[in-house]
């Protein structure tokens, strides 16, 4: 056992077992024979230890070390000297001077074409994609992806970025979270190398940062990303940027940028109908080698609409549950398995909540939608009251009807009917129907 | 009735047990008076697949994102602590975050933290409508896809019903896998009480546990906080857990 490792075992019998856990337990011990080097993961633990925990720590190892105490220096860093995906980038380099030529694509090789389950829902953001993929800095320069969270935005990126790759293996495409541009950017001021961090991303072959929303506010990160904008659509290479909404609504971002953004093609996600939904459950359980039944698909499905990630995380739960306890997966297995989550969202969505939603909506009163009123203002809003008790209780037709004034089932029927037919033909209330359905399931 | 006790399993807000109880002032050795946080001292019960995925994702293995929502005193700080432990018996980087506590401090806590094997997160509640402290997640949560450290998250409730402002936050907790860790049952408690008792070689009659729990609140922070003191008590006595010694322990503390 090490010094550094008696120590520990000293501490963590002395010291609080919360406080060994965050503070004392993240450190890294590098030990030479006189010396021993502590390495926190950020200065603001290095900065805590140094205040609260020195004096503890140098005593033991004092003791420890039977009256010679090694020279103890703490320091900022960790074992892990480069990021899992291996991508070099300035921030991350700083301030060793980077190597001419060394480069590794950080795109998550999973996220591809193949595996992103198209339908209405993305079908254009989709078909713009590929098309960047094939041609990129071409005529969809940017291209702007944007929708809300958890609908598919990052994997539409990476799958062009997995595509450029495959036409041009040694294409230099480079992904990042706006933060890390952020981040990279602060460090190489700090450390003087903002031409080494400009240099970098102007020089790749496609440049794509998701969340560009998290620059709102950030004048100084903008500015320097409206030039490597700039320098990139000038030297044709591919600017894609994801956001969760439309550019010109992102508050906080310079209007030149704002514009900007919108000179390639702009494309939406919208949140996946029912049957996209079911094919990426099944495509999902099919890349962890699971069978999923089409009824266990279609209920997890039905019940999860708020996004991909938790539809996401629903699935991975029935597939932990059926590997602990070793059951086949069938309908009845994954409604035990997701009770606790459904529970939760069945207590969210009920009548009297969608009315309540939907009288807010179009600014009428909840007494209006169960009143015999039958003027068109009213009229329309109850429809789509009914049609998405429809949708997301499990309330028969005459209840439904029944909790609407005591509606007959038919009148009910006839909404569903009516409010399906409308969505199709009248872009406004299909719009409404979608912003409601979002409302009420996140 | 005896006041329930202060500390939840395996948390650091130590009530002092230390102390001379009835005649005798004579102070044990400070010997196993910290039950610790441990995946062995947690009487799992109807958690059992909740506590496996847990193990299996402290040594890197299985889950990479849990989120373990529950009410107070289930065990939820125990479980994470108790990660803690099982990675760095493995040698794996690991760091304990109760933002509860730390939300005074700053979201720069997080920076780096995806150098991490696995970071535990207790809490989160805590930090929901800090705008800093939600943005300081979401990014680290990014952070973590890249460089594969596995997380562990618990909060109260829902991810969608703990008041994150931040969409982006609150679909990322949801993308793993998610457990309600649920309280346990009468015979439960006794069980776990026994369970208790025994790693920490106490010896506890069957029916000293039944008067007992006959006695005082039946949830897990309450029964266990009450060992500790019967432990101590037991020591400094010299006796053993029979009914008429604990029935004075408690008359002297309720």
């Amino acid at each position: 056992m090490s010094l550094w490792q008696k120590c520990l075992v000293r501490l963590e019998n002395e010291l609080p077992e919360q406080q060994f856990n965050t503070w004392i337990r993240p450190l890294h011990a590098v030990e030479a024979a006189d010396s021993l080097q502590l390495l926190a993961p950020n200065q603001f633990v290095l900065d805590w230890v140094k205040k609260h925990h020195f004096n503890t720590i140098s005593r033991t190892l004092h003791d420890l070390g039977q009256n010679v105490t090694p020279r103890i220096q703490l320091d900022i860093g960790s074992t892990n000297k480069t990021p899992a995906t291996g991508v070099i980038t300035p921030g991350n380099r700083v301030p060793e001077r980077p190597v001419p030529g060394q480069y590794k694509s950080n795109l998550n090789g999973d996220f591809t074409f193949e595996t992103f389950v198209g339908g209405k829902s993305n079908q254009l953001a989709r078909a713009a994609s590929i098309q960047v993929g094939e041609n990129p800095g071409g005529a969809y320069n940017p291209l702007f992806i944007y929708g809300g969270v958890g609908l598919g935005k990052t994997h539409l990126m990476h799958a062009v970025g997995n595509l450029i790759l495959e036409h041009k293996p040694d294409a230099r495409v480079i992904y990042l979270h706006s933060e890390r541009f952020v981040a990279d950017m602060v460090k190489a001021l700090q450390h003087n190398a903002i031409n080494e961090f400009q240099r970098f991303y102007r020089t790749v072959d496609a440049l794509l940062i998701d969340d560009i929303q998290f620059f709102a506010g950030k004048e100084r990160s903008q500015e320097e990303f409206f030039h490597t904008f700039n320098a990139l659509l000038e030297g044709q290479q591919q600017v894609i940027l994801t956001c969760d909404r439309y550019p010109k609504e992102v508050t906080g971002l310079e209007e030149r940028l704002k514009s900007r953004f919108g000179w390639g093609l702009t494309a939406a996600i919208e949140p996946a109908e029912l049957e996209t939904r079911v094919a990426i459950l099944m495509s999902k359980a099919a890349q962890s080698n699971t069978e999923l039944p089409d009824d266990v698909a279609f209920f997890i499905a039905k019940h999860i609409q708020s996004n991909i990630r938790e539809l996401e995380g629903a699935l991975r739960r029935v597939m932990a549950s059926a590997r602990f306890t070793g059951r086949p997966i069938d309908l009845e297995f994954t409604r035990e398995a997701l009770r606790d989550l459904l529970a939760l969202q069945d207590k969210l969505v009920t009548t009297e909540n969608i009315q309540k939603v939907v009288a807010e909506y179009y600014k009428i009163r909840v007494s209006d939608l169960l009143s015999p009123r039958r003027s068109r203002t009213i009229t329309r809003p109850r429809q789509i009251a009914m049609s998405l008790g429809k949708e997301l209780t499990s309330h028969s037709l005459p209840e439904i009807g029944n909790a609407f004034g005591g509606r007959d089932h038919t009148t009910v029927l006839h909404a569903c009917r009516k409010v399906a037919e409308l969505r199709d033909s009248d872009a406004r209330i299909n719009e409404d129907y979608k912003n409601l359905l979002r409302t009420l399931t996140t | 009735m005896c006041g329930p006790g202060a500390a939840v399993p395996g948390s650091n807000v130590h009530t002092s047990t230390r102390g001379a109880f009835m005649n005798h002032p004579q102070l044990p050795l400070g010997l196993a008076l910290r039950d610790s946080a441990r995946f062995a001292s947690f009487f799992p019960g109807p958690n059992a697949e909740a506590v496996r995925c847990l193990q299996l994702a402290a040594v890197g293995e299985g889950e990479t994102l849990v989120f373990l929502s529950g009410d107070t005193g289930l065990g939820k700080t125990h479980l994470l602590q108790a990660a803690c432990h099982e990675a760095a018996r493995r040698e794996h980087a690991a760091a304990y975050l109760p933002l509860n506590e730390l939300k005074s401090l700053s979201p720069e806590l997080f920076d780096e933290m995806e150098a991490m094997q696995l970071l535990c997160i207790d809490d989160v509640d805590a930090i929901a409508g800090l705008p800093e402290w939600e943005a300081g997640l979401f990014h680290l949560f990014n952070r973590t896809r890249e460089s594969g450290s596995r997380l562990l998250i618990t909060g109260s409730g829902h991810v969608d019903r703990l008041g994150i402002k931040l969409p982006d936050l609150v679909s990322r907790l949801g993308w793993g896998v998610t457990y309600t860790l649920k309280p346990i049952d009468n015979d439960s408690v006794h069980m776990a009480l026994m369970h208790r008792a025994r790693s920490r070689g106490l010896e506890l009659p069957e029916e000293t546990a039944a008067f007992l729990l006959k006695r005082i609140p039946r949830d897990l922070p309450s029964v266990f906080t009450l060992l500790d003191r019967l432990d101590e008590a037991s020591m400094v006595e010299q006796r053993r857990l029979t009914i008429p010694f604990v029935k004075a322990v408690l008359d002297e503390i309720c």
